[in-house]
């Protein structure tokens, strides 16, 4: 639900193919919990639980996607920012990890366990706090499309990087990056 | 301290607030989680992965494309 919320906001504030993006997953997420959800009852069981020993990646495997994912960043940040080759590029790659991380984790990783409610609630207040103060300067402009200078948004504050590009590389190197991290959790 | 030096300065607030609660995850006893086993712990369902994962998605489509 919250997904297709955020759908269909990021759609009317002119970012439709975003949007049509986040509504598929969205959709395909509840259709799939949905089906999780009516075989457990028929099962009587819960899905089985995966990997919990940790496991090294290859080093030359981590040096090839690296490789890749400096490659990415030098070629797509040499695009324009919304350019249709930009934004080709960037919903393949976005599309093919979320694939990728709809299946599991491609490796054993550690269970972190039970995690203390008090120190985990830290984090997602900070998460919240943070997104309410973006969100105070996102509504304080003058229109969705319109940045101020006196209540910037980060999107208006990273402008000035993303206009070069090395700079555009940089931002998409630590995406790329943290994409890489994330999908092997 | 004009309105865009106090929001640029909340966001600095909010960064280091989140680098002092991971070094205090890292280097004491605390029992605060590092943002590293707070995220394993929020993508152990496919829901929470697939989540995470999107809000990735997101910020690289809001940044770069149309």
């Amino acid at each position: 639900m919250i997904l297709l919320l955020i759908a269909v906001f990021t759609a009317i504030s002119g970012r439709p193919v975003n949007g049509l993006l986040l509504a598929a997953v969205a959709v395909c997420l509840a259709w799939d919990n949905a089906r999780t959800r009516r075989r457990s009852v028929l099962t009587a069981a819960q899905p089985p639980a995966r990997l919990v020993a940790a496991r090294r990646p290859r080093p030359l495997a981590v040096a090839a996607v690296a490789a890749a994912g400096l490659g990415f960043a030098a070629v797509v940040g040499s695009f324009a920012r919304y350019s249709w080759p930009a934004t080709v590029s960037v919903i393949g790659l976005a599309a093919v990890v979320v694939a990728i991380g709809w299946r599991g984790p491609p490796r054993s990783r550690r269970d972190p366990g039970e995690l203390r409610r008090r120190g985990t609630s830290l984090w997602a207040g900070l998460l919240v706090a943070a997104g309410l103060w973006e969100l105070s300067a996102l509504i304080l402009q003058p229109g969705l499309d319109t940045t101020s200078s006196a209540h910037p948004t980060i999107s208006a504050l990273t402008d000035p990087l993303l206009t070069s590009h090395g700079g555009r590389s940089v931002v998409l190197a630590v995406w790329v990056a943290a994409g890489w991290f994330l999908v092997r959790r | 301290m004009n309105s865009h030096d106090i929001t640029v300065f909340g966001y600095l607030v909010f960064l280091l607030a989140g680098v002092v609660l991971e070094l205090l995850a890292r280097w004491t006893r605390l029992r605060i989680p590092s943002l590293e086993a707070a995220l394993a712990r929020a993508m152990r369902t496919r829901t929470g992965r697939v989540g995470v994962l999107v809000a990735w998605a997101w910020l690289g489509l809001h940044f770069f494309a149309r």
